[in-house]
């Protein structure tokens, strides 16, 4: 192969694009592994929604005890209610996690509780609309010890 | 093994549509199932599986618990005052043993 200019440009801008591609952080690489880890599991495709907060600590001591808090902003009436939201973590050696069930007029969309995690990950959760929507959001957690064990 | 023990947390008065909030906790090791004995074998999962509120016989929160609940599962949301009557908390484990507890809510 003969040593031309664009010969030498085009394999410098590859050698380029492979290292700045390995130096992306590891949490923002994986945001599409999420979507479709979602779609193979519960065969609906999810919106991103920033009515649904997911709120985990960004990084936490122990994987024992991560405190996350859920909301949903929704007005709660019978024609307008989240019916459930799901929960997952992805890198546990089992991801699900919990559903929590919400009846309209009677419960908020609001729940605390404490998950175990395996790894630092981004947990899922997903929302059940009454409409039949499915919103999504996802938290980092970066955990320093395996929760799961 | 001991019995586990739930507890929760309700106001003592509240107003009618009031939002209030309800903290349920159950002593459970939740086992995942995935820990081995210190002779290799692998300690079964029992874990609970559900916590059902019920307000005046109506089930108006439940919660699906996985392997991933943290053990003593604690569990935080929020009700409407909507009339007096009776709470009802039940957690279920792996098996069918169920633990209940009860609380009348007085709405003025």
């Amino acid at each position: 192969m003969s040593l031309t200019r664009r010969h030498m440009l085009a394999s410098t801008i590859g050698t380029v694009a492979c290292a700045v591609a390995l130096l992306v952080p590891k949490h923002t690489r994986g945001a599409d592994e999420v979507e479709d880890f979602l779609f193979r599991l519960t065969g609906r495709k999810a919106t991103p929604s920033n009515r649904l907060h997911l709120v985990m600590p960004a990084e936490f001591s122990t994987g024992y005890t991560v405190p996350m808090s859920i909301s949903v902003d929704s007005p709660m009436t019978e024609a307008d209610h989240v019916k459930s939201v799901r929960v997952f973590a992805p890198k546990n050696p089992l991801v699900e996690v919990a559903q929590f069930h919400f009846v309209p007029g009677r419960s908020l969309p609001r729940v605390s509780t404490r998950v175990r995690l395996a790894a630092p990950q981004h947990v899922v959760a997903l929302a059940e609309m009454s409409n039949g929507n499915v919103l999504m959001a996802k938290a980092w957690v970066a955990v320093a010890t395996n929760g799961c064990l | 093994m001991t019995t586990p023990i739930p507890r929760v947390m309700v106001p003592g008065s509240v107003r009618k549509n009031e939002v209030f909030t309800v903290k349920a906790i159950i002593q459970h090791q939740m086992e995942t199932g995935l820990r081995t004995d210190s002779a290799g074998k692998t300690i079964p999962r029992k874990i609970i599986n559900q916590f059902v509120c019920r307000y005046g016989g109506l089930e108006v929160f439940r919660t699906d618990l996985h392997e991933a609940v943290s053990a003593n599962p604690f569990l935080e949301f929020q009700l409407l005052a909507t009339e007096n009557g009776r709470l009802e908390f039940s957690w279920r484990e792996d098996g069918g043993a169920t633990y209940s507890l009860f609380h009348d809510i007085v709405v003025t």
